[in-house]
């Protein structure tokens, strides 16, 4: 290592803290024996430390220590809301989708009101819902007389009047179930068609006040629509609201109209 | 871990040095004060990763480096400079005359080296750390540290000759 090879290697020569480098070491050892190496050195640890000095003046802004500290408690805070609010609507979401989860597949009885807004549609899909659950038949019957006087006794709606088309339709029985806080009749037929195992009836006729169903005008036609996949008619007569439920489409209900 | 670490201590203790490299590099008072907060946020974040407490310093400047990276949106590869016979730029600016810098002076000259051997050349001064843990700091090979260092040492010293009429040699 000549003196020109040992200033190189010396300039990143710190005092104290890099002396174990293999090359800082020989290049000092060479400096010993070397004295004009040796005032270059001298002169060159002066210059680095001057430096250092300097580089350490660089005036830090005041406040920012507090700064740092102070935005950092504030995003923890905000941190800790943002969780709590994600966790309320996360346990929230959960809440609803059971509902949800549970009102499309929890088979509902007569007498278990589900609240829903009041109008017509839901009260087609929430009656639609009850034939297609698996409901208990609260009386089984095939005369017509007998269900009307059980329909009585429960206070639910009995002075109905059978479609022309129903009068020869097989009668099944007949089950009370709710809307709202009011009772609706569920007189069930069967059609002749084979039926699931299980199932009793095939052919439901819902009947309630129609004045327990919100903003249901006059319906002298009856309106057909497609729900869960039963086709339903809907009419009003003599201030009752009559829903007719099977499985099929306009000309299959049409038949017991 | 490092999950016991005060973060308060933490900053009292390490924001300073850490505003200091973050000045030097950017050589802006608000991107400093940035880099510098956002260095302490990202330790609130994942400073509990950190399995070796004595690792915290480094950690905190290597951090700070990366985003300076990031910041700037420019790859920086690690070219290395031959150990040229640097002598031959060897300064002649006296101690003295380094007395007589201020610290604006000396940001200058050191905004007019290239940024590669800026961040060595600045943890060489600002924090004794040793070659390995610049090497460590700054993610390159050791060998690289030193070849960026002899260079931007080389260069600074040469450019504050050039600084001032009262530094002339």
């Amino acid at each position: 290592m000549n003196r020109d090879e040992a200033k190189t290697i010396l300039l990143l020569y710190r005092s104290g803290a890099d002396a174990t480098d293999p090359e800082i070491a020989e290049a000092l050892a060479l400096a010993k024996s070397d004295p004009e190496l040796s005032r270059w050195l001298e002169e060159q640890q002066a210059r680095q430390e001057a430096l250092r000095g300097k580089f350490r003046q660089i005036p830090i802004p005041a406040g920012l220590k507090e700064q740092i500290i102070s935005e950092q408690a504030a995003a923890t805070r905000a941190a800790a809301r943002r969780e709590k609010v994600v966790g309320a609507a996360a346990v929230a979401a959960i809440a609803v989708s059971l509902l949800m989860l549970a009102w499309f597949f929890m088979p509902s009885r007569p007498g278990q009101p589900r609240l829903l807004a009041n109008t017509l549609d839901n009260y087609r899909l929430q009656m639609v819902n009850l034939a297609l659950s698996g409901y208990a038949m609260d009386m089984t019957a095939n005369d017509a007389g007998q269900i009307q006087a059980f329909l009585a006794n429960k206070q639910a709606p009995s002075s109905y009047t059978l479609p022309a088309g129903l009068k020869n339709t097989a009668l099944i029985g007949c089950a009370v179930g709710r809307w709202q806080h009011s009772k609706a009749s569920l007189i069930c037929f069967r059609t002749g068609k084979p039926l699931a195992p299980g199932q009793q009836s095939d052919l439901w006729l819902f009947v309630i006040n129609q004045a327990e169903v919100n903003d249901v005008p006059a319906i002298t036609s009856p309106q057909y629509a497609k729900v869960r996949g039963l086709i339903t008619a809907t009419w009003t007569q003599n201030g009752q609201l009559y829903l007719l439920g099977t499985a099929g489409d306009e000309q299959t209900i049409k038949k017991y109209l | 871990m490092a999950e016991g670490v005060n973060f308060e201590d933490l900053v009292a203790c390490h924001y300073g040095p850490l505003y200091q490299f973050a000045y030097s590099l950017t050589r802006d008072e608000a991107d400093a004060c940035d880099l510098t907060q956002q260095t302490f946020c990202i330790w609130a974040a994942k400073g509990h990763q950190l399995r070796d407490v004595s690792k915290v310093k480094t950690w905190l400047f290597t951090t700070l480096h990366r985003e300076f990276l990031g910041s700037r949106r420019r790859e920086v590869r690690f070219p290395h400079v031959e150990l040229e016979q640097a002598a031959a730029e060897l300064p002649t600016v006296s101690p003295a005359s380094v007395h007589q810098l201020d610290s604006g002076q000396l940001l200058d000259a050191l905004g007019q080296l290239d940024e590669i051997y800026r961040a060595a050349v600045v943890l060489f001064y600002l924090q004794d750390y040793t070659y390995n843990e610049i090497a460590e700091i700054l993610e390159i090979p050791l060998g690289t540290v030193k070849s960026r260092l002899t260079r931007g040492l080389a260069r600074l010293h040469h450019l504050l000759t050039h600084v001032r009429p009262p530094l002339k040699p």
